[in-house]
């Protein structure tokens, strides 16, 4: 079933490009559909990160943007500096971050769990910490990281940019991952059982602070890992998680906030609509979006696949 | 509220009238002026936020409303040499009228979905006043001109400016004061402290949340138009999400069960402090977010919950109320 929902923004796209101009090859298509694919599974990945510690932990994290710049940094420093393979790289760049959330889980977080406001407001200070002590560190200037994969694929007639390739199929890699972890293990079941109730699932022996900490470090541990995919494909900047997160932040309200399939094809939509207004509209693409996500929330208030929340 | 507490807070408001009307005599530096007139812009920010959350709802878009109040008045003056005086109250109503068109769709989801919008929507106006030609793009509007004089009043200077805002901020608390002791209020605490209760006893939650986002949008468009004609520029990047991220801690750090006091409180000490301190720009982010984070761990209750604290003060700080609860 998740599968069929994730055809539904390739018709969208389909959709869009039928109201283009005529000079539409298929080229041109597959490229765009590329670029909006890569970027778009990247804000799956984080979005689906949020909606877990959204869902199970009750956190709003304003942080999960500096988590992923982390990622791609430390990636970076990995590859660049210290000549590691890239995928020893990204698994490195995964457990620091990791370890970094887990620490801030148990010493802000913890003690304040349960009220969103609160840790909205932790979180943003967080946030404001991480980007500073990143820009102090890193410095300013854009920092690139020479592909490791060179070349393009051929898929008929159509050359497509290798490193997107790879960074869709790791992206869909990972959400098969955490389709099986959620669906299929007992941790899986536990989680789900939290955020469904948390009293009651104690009452059944899940020990649900370890439950928190463990979807915490799930969660940022995803957004680590989008970082850690993303770059070699875009440039890294201490910046680059802010722009992103308000990105997630809208794939959220198109897709919901309850369930991981909003999540997807929020991130979907989102960045198939940037990959594709780009090319017929330029710089108005930020507004077509916000059209689009406004004619979503008018006739569904709590995102496409959310249920809005009446009483919260 | 009995009539004792009413004179009460009458002799207390004179007071404070008096000492806020001496305040701008006590200094002959700019700089006192200038940082006394942001915090009580950024005051009138805080109010609005607070009044939102007196109904329950959390807004990460002041800012955005704020800029509508701004460009309305700017607009208004300098494209169509409106008086300021005219423009000032229809710079509330626009931001009111925004308010009401968005309200009608985001205020049916309350809780995280009402915060991520309200964050979305801030972006938007960012955006749409930076790409149209019709709002200055992204350089913005200069040479807004100051308000219009009233008689031998004059309001170009920092003395003028520093004396008008004052008028206007203590207009907001009033104003804000009424609702919250009305029934109004008095419902939008009903709705805050259990939704699904309050409707049992016929408040109309939709409604009541509706009113509070207009009402609390319209205090933040007041407060925009004053500042387009104190800055006399605008740009769009003075109205970003980060803006209304600083409202939130204005709040927050004086304490978000005082409506009014606490948004005061925590608009001047946030004013004022990095000033003093001279925390230099580099790191000023990385000192606001500790105080944040520090404060939402070691004193959820904001600063003015503090007496309270103190009288049971044996008892560890870390063990914390459920009184700011929002859920």
């Amino acid at each position: 079933m998740p599968i069929a929902y994730c055809l539904l923004p390739i018709a969208y796209c389909l959709l869009l490009s039928e109201f283009g101009s005529p000079d539409m090859t298929t080229e041109l298509f597959a490229q765009l559909l590329v670029n909006g694919l890569s970027i778009g599974l990247i804000y799956v990945l984080v979005a689906s990160g949020l909606i877990l510690l959204l869902g199970v932990v009750r956190i709003f994290n304003f942080a999960h943007g500096e988590f992923y710049m982390l990622g791609a940094y430390i990636t970076f420093g990995c590859c660049e500096v210290l000549h590691l393979p890239f995928f020893l790289s990204i698994a490195i760049a995964i457990v620091l971050v990791t370890l970094l959330a887990l620490f801030c889980y148990r010493f802000i977080f913890h003690y304040i769990r349960g009220d969103i406001l609160l840790c909205t407001a932790a979180s943003i200070g967080l946030s404001m910490m991480l980007l500073r002590g990143a820009l102090l560190g890193f410095g300013t200037q854009e920092r690139g990281l020479h592909p490791p994969f060179k070349g393009a694929v051929g898929v008929g007639q159509v050359n497509l940019p290798i490193e997107k390739v790879v960074a869709i199929l790791l992206c869909l890699a990972v959400m098969f991952g955490l389709y099986y972890l959620l669906m299929r293990t007992k941790l899986g079941k536990a989680m789900r059982a939290v955020k469904l109730d948390n009293e009651v699932a104690s009452l059944q022996g899940i020990n649900t602070n370890r439950i928190y900490l463990i979807a915490f470090g799930a969660g940022c541990a995803l957004a680590a890992l989008a970082g850690g995919i993303i770059a070699p494909v875009f440039s890294i900047t201490p910046s680059m998680g802010h722009s992103l997160l308000l990105n997630c932040f809208m794939a959220l309200v198109v897709g919901g906030m309850q369930s991981m399939v909003g999540g997807i094809v929020g991130g979907l939509v989102v960045g198939l609509t940037l990959s594709f207004g780009m090319y017929y509209v330029g710089g108005l693409t930020e507004i077509l979006l916000f059209a689009v996500i406004g004619i979503i929330i008018v006739f569904k208030p709590g995102g496409l696949f959310g249920e809005p929340e009446e009483h919260e | 509220m009995n009539r004792m507490s009413v004179k009460k807070i009458l002799v207390g408001l004179a007071g404070v009238c008096v000492v806020l009307g001496l305040l701008p005599q006590l200094t002959d530096s700019p700089y006192m002026m200038h940082l006394l007139v942001m915090s009580c812009i950024n005051i009138m920010l805080g109010l609005s936020f607070s009044l939102l959350f007196s109904a329950g709802l959390v807004t990460i878009g002041a800012a955005g409303f704020w800029a509508i109040g701004a460009y309305t008045s700017a607009l208004l003056v300098t494209r169509l040499d409106f008086s300021y005086w005219a423009a000032l109250p229809l710079s509330g109503l626009a931001a009111a009228f925004v308010a009401l068109v968005v309200g009608l769709v985001i205020v049916r989801t309350p809780g995280v979905a009402f915060i991520i919008q309200t964050m979305v929507i801030n972006m938007i106006l960012v955006q749409v006043f930076g790409h149209f030609e019709v709002f200055g793009s992204w350089a913005g509007i200069l040479d807004i001109p100051s308000p219009n004089p009233i008689g031998p009043l004059v309001f170009t200077g920092k003395v003028g400016s520093c004396y008008l805002v004052i008028v206007l901020l203590l207009l907001n608390i009033l104003a804000f004061y009424a609702l919250y002791t009305s029934r109004v209020g008095r419902a939008w605490s009903a709705i805050r402290l259990n939704a699904r209760l309050a409707e049992t006893l016929g408040v109309d939650l939709f409604r009541y949340r509706l009113a509070a986002f207009m009402i609390s949008s319209a205090g933040a468009g007041l407060a925009g138009s004053f500042y387009a004609h104190y800055f006399q520029s605008l740009e769009p990047g003075m109205f970003s999400v980060f803006k209304s991220i600083y409202v939130q801690i204005y709040s927050i750090l004086g304490g978000l069960n005082f409506y009014i006091a606490g948004p005061v409180l925590g608009s001047l000490i946030m004013t004022f402090v990095p000033e003093f301190l001279r925390v230099s720009k580099e790191i000023e982010p990385i000192v606001t977010g500790a105080i944040l984070v520090g404060l939402v761990i070691f004193l959820p209750g904001g600063i003015l919950s503090l007496p309270e604290r103190m009288r049971s003060f044996p008892v560890p700080f870390l063990r914390r109320k459920k009184e700011t609860r929002f859920s």
